[in-house]
């Protein structure tokens, strides 16, 4: 995974795994379950990109995303260049001849990179981040069909995203987060030719579109957001820190996308009328499989100061069938009961929980 | 023993009985109250062994103690399974390198199981022997190639097991002369070459 | 610049031939299949509980049957091969995997010390496994079944019995499910990761009860999908599903499950669940947890009769 080894004995372990357990839980950085750490965000950093964004964790930790676009002829299907990850455009709803020709939108125009100081390109857990934000901005289908421009051209998408600082906890809401921001200020120039000839566009970038229409009927979809969830003990507790992940009994990635619902049946809707929707999840190694575990102090060698085989071997042997004693800390074993990750589920999707917190917060980032 | 009713096959996974019976040997781990299987294989139960002497009276209705409890295991018949050093364990390695203050070791068989894999363990100059620590000399208690029987005292560093030869039966089992030559230990601390007369110093384990 | 040391392809690329692969050739590759593979695998079939399920009348009889074999590769400490057989269907075609375990042995010198086994896990698909021909390198989406494959296992090995250890799990897809000229014209090969994650873990937790590594429990993989039909918009949550089956798929779930134990080491679920619908995420998790249980009769059928066999 992406973390390092954490520095925590096995007696901090405990103790830290017995405080965030309580409930309500007492977490070392003193925020309730469901607080985000403070973050400063901005968006239009990069001038040469076609969107950007930079958030910075009160932690130290930071990241930048740029995204850039270019023009890239369509091969067609039968010809057959890549063939992996299609997106799967939703059931069309017997639309026009436009919509039926979306459909060959492809989740593959968008290539996205995440870098981490000190880790490879190619590691693992890189590719699962990087995979795990692609697949909850692909899942919904609209993204790839924002990204067709004609029959025969299309827009590639390349989405970088660096972590400036060294990974101090698990990057991943923070990744999430600045890409968020950075598809929201994204623009793509205007189209100024029609149909099928060779894309013409408006030099004047005052006139681009954004990427996600902020105003209008199509002000529809929203890039998701990414949240990390872990359940310690009974607690479920929202952006962990790396002390908080390295005693998690189960990580949970959650990714949501924030539906608005059109103002036409205005009857029902508030204005915040706001729809989540869980696009994808997928559990997270947790790296308290990895922690050392305690030896409670009757089976301490050094305090009993005697070495005697035989006792031992026993104890060896009971090791095995040991019950977890309290405070002795023990690596958790086993996967999660499906109640569990449930529950977690049910705090994002709850409304007027994090998710929407975040969310709001996210709409104060002026977007430029 | 209520044998009949216990799985004679398991599979990682198979409920062998309530741990408040049995008590959970090698192949198994507790959970929820009950002896679990966490490997393939044929179920065994061992009775405890008995006390010699006398059967103490009965004068009380007690639980039976952890001692008393049949112990179920799991072993897997007609497959080598792998098996690890573990502190505790007498085995047998290999001197591969000297180094003034240690030498360096190749586990090869730990208790009757030969391994599979090498593991690398270290003699410590102050593990070689009981007494008289402090002059002991690594040179002059192994050599290179040298059989040796021994006992873990530590899983160590990332890289080495810990050994120790500090008792009358660990030492040195096997050794070769300069000549190359097999050679028989005639002393605590010597061996001696049959045919050319020589003896070389070891560390020398007492001969069963 | 161009390359002028070697011979080089014609400057403008030609189409690949496409086969017209419909009905015959699926009805012809059944016939073969079986018989091609069934040196390597003498078991016969083990029909499982896990049985397609489909709001479908004429889907529902339709049974998916798996083959499992322990012990296939002698060099290494555990092994085990799966093969999916094709369904009756028009569509169908089969998935065969293998899997190899390696070690316990030792870390090299430069690992840090453990007081865990050090697991690492490895998927490959087979250069010829798909359709598109993949390279020898591991992509993207080989690593990322990697990652996945290491959370469901992790949760499942007692790994402080084996410290200071490595094992290597390496497993490799023969033949995926999508080797068909159709499931590239339906792009339906996102979804299709998914039942070949839920036969890597299968697969994968044969062989290491056949390494003899403690685990708490065996773990299965099971795939639900919920699949809007082909005449309208109504939607069905199947078992093990076919992409190509269907019209279309809207979401889908992959659980890693431990069935006495009633946990579950890894879940994976992406798409678009329809707003309104009565189908949740709930409800896809349980249908896939359903699944893993089918898929877990298999396994523990194979691996008893694998121990029964070495007894006599």
């Amino acid at each position: 995974m992406a973390n390092q080894q954490t520095l925590l004995s096995p007696a901090e372990l405990a103790y830290l795994h017995t405080s965030l357990s309580l409930s309500p839980p007492i977490r070392p950085d003193g925020r309730t379950s469901k607080q985000f750490r403070p973050l400063t965000a901005e968006t239009g950093i990069l001038p040469g990109t076609n969107g950007s964004a930079r958030v910075c964790l009160a932690d130290g930790t930071e990241a930048i995303v740029g995204v850039k676009a270019e023009i890239e002829k369509t091969v067609d299907l039968l010809g057959g260049e890549h063939y992996q990850e299609y997106v799967k455009s939703a059931s069309g709803a017997g639309g026009g001849d436009a919509e039926e020709d979306r459909r060959q939108a492809r989740g593959e125009w968008l290539e996205m990179t995440v870098e981490i100081p000190g880790l490879r390109d190619d590691d693992a857990g890189t590719v699962f981040l990087a995979e795990l934000l692609r697949e909850a901005l692909l899942a919904d289908g609209e993204f790839a069909k924002k990204l067709w421009i004609n029959r025969r051209f299309h827009w590639r998408l390349y989405l970088d995203i660096i972590l400036i600082s060294p990974p101090l906890s698990y990057p991943l809401p923070l990744l999430s987060l600045t890409t968020h921001l950075a598809l929201l200020s994204t623009r793509l120039p205007r189209l100024k030719s029609e149909g099928d000839e060779d894309p013409m566009f408006d030099d004047d970038w005052e006139a681009s579109p954004f990427l996600y229409p902020r105003q209008g009927a199509a002000a529809g979809s929203r890039p998701p957001i990414t949240l990390l969830v872990v359940a310690v003990g009974d607690s479920i507790l929202f952006d962990p820190s790396k002390e908080e992940l390295a005693v998690a009994d189960s990580a949970l990635a959650v990714s949501l996308c924030e539906v608005r619902t059109q103002k036409a049946d205005e009857s029902m809707e508030v204005d915040s009328g706001r729809e989540l929707r869980l696009v994808s999840m997928r559990t997270v190694d947790p790296p308290s499989r990895l922690t050392p575990p305690g030896v409670p102090s009757t089976g301490n060698l050094a305090a009993s100061g005697t070495f005697d085989p035989s006792s031992q071997k026993k104890q060896q042997q009971q090791r095995v069938e040991e019950f977890p004693q309290e405070g002795v800390w023990k690596a958790p074993l086993g996967g999660t009961r499906f109640a569990v990750l449930d529950s977690i589920i049910q705090a994002v999707l709850e409304k007027g929980g994090v998710a929407d917190e975040v969310l709001d917060g996210l709409e104060g980032v002026d977007l430029s | 023993m209520a044998t009949d009713t216990l799985p004679s096959l398991a599979i990682p996974g198979t409920i062998l009985g309530p741990a408040s019976k049995y008590a959970a040997g090698p192949g198994t781990h507790v959970y929820g109250g009950n002896i679990v299987s966490s490997l393939l294989g044929n179920v065994n139960v061992t009775s405890p062994a008995k006390a010699p002497g006398p059967a103490k009276r009965l004068n009380k209705i007690t639980a039976p103690s952890v001692e008393e409890l049949s112990t179920i295991s799991v072993i897997r018949r007609g497959r080598k399974r792998e098996v690890l050093p573990d502190v505790g364990n007498t085995v047998l390695a290999r001197v591969v390198r000297l180094m003034p203050k240690q030498a360096i070791v190749v586990i090869q068989q730990v208790g009757d199981t030969v391994l599979q894999t090498e593991w690398q363990g270290v003699i410590r100059v102050q593990d070689v022997r009981a007494t008289e620590q402090d002059k002991v000399k690594i040179h002059e208690s192994f050599k290179p190639g040298d059989i040796v029987r021994a006992q873990v005292i530590s899983l160590g560093d990332q890289a080495n097991y810990y050994l120790s030869t500090a008792s009358n039966e660990l030492g040195v089992i096997m050794a070769t002369s300069d000549a190359g030559n097999d050679m028989v230990p005639i002393s605590w601390k010597e061996f001696k070459d049959p045919d050319t007369g020589v003896s070389e110093p070891r560390k020398v384990a007492k001969p069963s | 610049m161009a390359d002028r040391r070697r011979v080089n392809g014609p400057g403008s690329s030609t189409l690949p031939p496409v086969y017209d692969d419909g009905e015959l050739n699926a009805a012809s590759r059944r016939q073969r299949a079986p018989d091609a593979i069934r040196p390597l695998c003498e078991t016969k079939p083990i029909p499982t509980i896990c049985s397609y399920m489909s709001y479908h009348e004429n889907l529902e009889t339709k049974t998916l049957r798996l083959d499992l074999k322990t012990g296939v590769t002698p060099s290494a400490s555990g092994s085990a091969y799966l093969e999916i057989e094709p369904r009756e269907g028009e569509h169908g075609s089969g998935m065969k995997l293998t899997c190899t375990v390696h070690g316990p042995r030792s870390l090299p010198r430069s690992a840090p010390f453990s007081p865990y086994m050090v697991l690492s896990t490895h998927v490959k698909f087979a250069p010829f496994a798909t359709k598109q021909r993949r390279g020898y390198l591991r992509d993207s989406s080989e690593k990322d079944l990697s990652t996945h494959l290491e959370t469901a296992l992790r949760g499942a090995l007692i790994a402080d019995r084996w410290p200071k250890s490595g094992v290597d799990i390496v497993v490799t897809i023969i033949e995926g499910e999508s080797t068909r000229q159709d499931a590239v014209e339906r792009r339906v090969e996102e979804w299709d990761v998914m039942n070949v994650l839920g036969g890597c873990i299968t697969v994968a937790s044969a062989a290491i009860a056949d390494a003899g590594i403690d685990c708490v429990d065996t773990v299965s993989g099971g795939v639900a999908a919920l699949v809007a039909s082909k005449d309208g918009n109504d939607a069905s949550i199947v078992l093990d599903p076919v992409a190509l089956e269907h019209e279309s798929v809207m979401a889908a779930c992959c659980v890693a499950y431990l069935p006495n134990r009633d946990e579950v080491t890894n879940l994976w679920f992406k798409g678009q669940l329809p707003l309104s619908a009565s189908y949740n995420h709930q409800s896809l998790v349980s249908r896939a947890v359903q699944a893993s249980r089918g898929t877990h009769g298999l396994i523990s059928a194979s691996l008893s009769e694998a121990i029964g066999s070495t007894q006599n």
